[in-house]
């Protein structure tokens, strides 16, 4: 299964150039960029990636990565953050036997 | 000064915690506050956010995330945006502040307990941090909300609402109860951070924001975005602990998630629904409360139960159905009880409006159509008696909404009917299966009668409507009326008539 994950980010100055920086980081990957005026879905499949180096280089400036927390309104899929790359994945489910609640109805 | 990497430190600092020797452990985390259950203790050592962030970072971010949104508000304050939006959409944002900035407030307490009774200090650490964002929460709805207080008394049950019995609040407590406050804290863990965050919160709080940037309220779609970027930093307190119960007790983590998911979407199709589909100005939405609860939960929030090994709950077709049906429903209950809610419904039916329900949702005509075409022939004919309420409906015991509101008219599959139970010498009554077999699980944490069983019981006097109305709070200078002033009605009036 290779559902989408990746960020929701909020209107910003910096949106476009932090797609950019998604696509630079992804050459591999199809990313789908949809955009609703005060929230931009980026996603890819299965896994994305998004490095601190990136984000500074498009937007020609020093960047920490903890300035994606003002912007990343959600995300699907999990994740993992460090001072140099944010990584969108899914993870390796566990397995349960019935969804059915098997709890008696009562009447 | 070059600062070392927070990999390298973090997991050390995170980790500080003490072997207990004048106490017992049970005496410092009672299994009721803290849901042991079937994990074994060593397992909440495993636990681990991955969303990591220092406390210097915390603070750096969380303040320029204010800065943002206060400036624009300081910016727009001395502009005329405010005056020029529109009526309908100003009642999205008053019913989004009374129903949601208390609740922010209720959150810390939920963060709280987290941070007090979680096994792990690393769960502990992370609620902290929920608890800061939740009190930043609260202060920016009550302080947005306020400076508008001036402008229209409605704006003030931001602050009231949640002292009062109006029935939409009673309908919102006990759904946020069942969910915050009565669940042992890994419960709330899974139900608050997880299904509610992770999943429904992001249809108020970000796609909510687009229609709100196209209405021009820009102040809003800035300051619900900010809250959400919070939102989705400390929800991750759910996922790590999901994956554990997942492994120790996967049937209670499913029914977990199956009935916070069920009180989530029934509030929401009153909470979220008639704004996005009624009140917003129709070129102003973009995309349809069906549209936007598909991309949201149907696909991103089921993508992500998935991912954690967990099934679709057993009523999911009766969910789908139901984005069809529930939130219309709702709309037309809560427009014509108008007088008992603090904003102004926008009837949402004028001849255009119609056809774009009927773009989105196909079966609209058939399904309420005609009763809206009631209440236009009495608008038109002056019969204003006709379109107000002379009693109340029969309300759910479980979601405190509307028996009938689960369901629609003309719909085989799920009819409108009351779903009974008898318990202990009372007849209970519930708008669906769902809500029974919920109720029926967790009755002895739940203990809030329906407005119509208080009635009933001689708590609310004069039992007349306007006796109802003062005993929900609900002044004459902030009872809700058509947004509108029925203009849209107008169209309806055939056109010899309309010209003489
Ligand atoms: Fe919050
Ligand atoms: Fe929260
Ligand atoms: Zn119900």
């Amino acid at each position: 299964m290779n559902r989408p994950v990746g960020p929701i980010l909020r209107m910003s100055d910096d949106v476009d150039a932090i797609v950019a920086a998604i696509i630079e980081d992804n050459p591999d990957k199809d990313i789908t960029v949809t955009d609703r005026g005060a929230y931009t879905r980026v996603s890819g499949p299965g896994e994305l990636r998004l490095t601190r180096a990136s984000i500074a280089r498009q937007l020609g400036r020093d960047y920490e990565m903890r300035e994606l927390q003002g912007l990343m309104s959600a995300f699907a899929g999990r994740i993992d953050m460090t001072s140099e790359e944010v990584r969108w994945h899914l993870g390796s489910p566990a397995t349960i036997s019935s969804s059915k609640s098997t709890l008696e109805e009562p009447s | 000064m070059a600062r070392m990497p927070r990999e390298q430190w973090y997991d050390i600092a995170r980790d500080l915690d003490w072997e207990l020797s004048y106490v017992d452990h049970e005496a410092v985390f009672p299994e009721w506050h803290s849901g042991q259950g079937k994990i074994p203790r060593e397992a909440w050592a495993r636990w681990d956010e991955s969303y990591k962030i220092s406390y210097p970072e915390y603070v750096a971010t969380q303040r320029e995330k204010e800065a943002g949104a206060y400036s624009v508000k300081a910016a727009l304050q001395k502009s005329k945006v405010f005056d020029q939006l529109d009526e309908g959409w100003k009642s999205v944002a008053k019913e989004h502040f009374g129903a949601t900035a208390a609740i922010e407030d209720m959150a810390v307490y939920a963060e709280l307990r987290m941070a007090r009774f979680g096994l792990s200090p690393a769960w502990r650490n992370m609620a902290m941090f929920g608890a800061l964002d939740e009190t930043r929460h609260a202060q920016i709805g009550l302080q947005f909300a306020h400076e508008l207080v001036g402008k229209d008394p409605q704006y003030d049950w931001a602050n009231k609402a949640y002292q009062t019995n109006e029935w939409g609040i009673i309908a919102a407590r006990a759904t946020f109860d069942g969910m915050m406050m009565t669940p042992n804290v890994v419960d709330t863990a899974v139900q608050l951070p997880f299904t509610f965050e992770t999943g429904f919160s992001n249809v108020q709080f970000v796609a909510l924001a687009a229609d709100a940037l196209e209405s021009g309220d820009i102040n809003f779609a800035n300051m619900i975005s900010s809250i959400q970027t919070d939102e989705a930093r400390h929800a991750q307190q759910g996922g790590p602990t999901l994956e554990i119960l997942m492994e120790h007790d996967p049937r209670r983590a499913q029914w977990i998630v199956d009935k916070t998911f069920w009180t989530s979407a029934r509030l929401f199709a009153i909470l979220t629904g008639p704004g996005m589909d009624y009140y917003t100005p129709v070129e102003m939405r973009k995309q349809s409360y069906k549209e936007f609860m598909q991309e949201w939960i149907a696909e991103q929030f089921l993508d992500q139960i998935r991912d954690y090994g967990l099934k679709r709950p057993w009523y999911w077709d009766e969910f789908i159905a139901g984005l069809d049906t529930w939130h219309h429903s709702l709309h037309l209950g809560v427009w014509y009880w108008r007088p008992t809610v603090w904003w102004k419904p926008q009837g949402g039916v004028s001849p255009e409006e119609r056809e774009w329900l009927n773009e989105k949702y196909p079966n609209w005509e058939k399904q309420f159509g005609w009763m809206w075409d009631v209440i236009i022939e009495n608008i038109n004919s002056g019969r204003m008696e006709q379109t107000l309420p002379e009693t109340l409906p029969w309300l759910c015991s479980l979601c405190h909404l509307p028996v009938g509101t689960a369901a629609s008219p003309n719909n085989d599959k799920y009819p409108v009917r009351s779903y009974p139970l008898k318990h202990n010498g009372h007849t209970y009554h519930f708008c669906s299966r769902t809500c029974r077999q919920i109720w029926w699980e967790d009755k002895d944490t739940l203990h809030d009668p329906t407005v119509i069983e208080r009635l009933l019981a001689g708590e609310i006097q004069p039992p007349t409507v306007e006796g109802i109305l003062a005993w929900m709070g609900l002044t004459p200078d902030v009872m809700g009326d058509d947004a509108y002033g029925y203009r849209w009605a107008k169209a309806y009036v055939p056109a010899a008539a309309a010209a003489s």
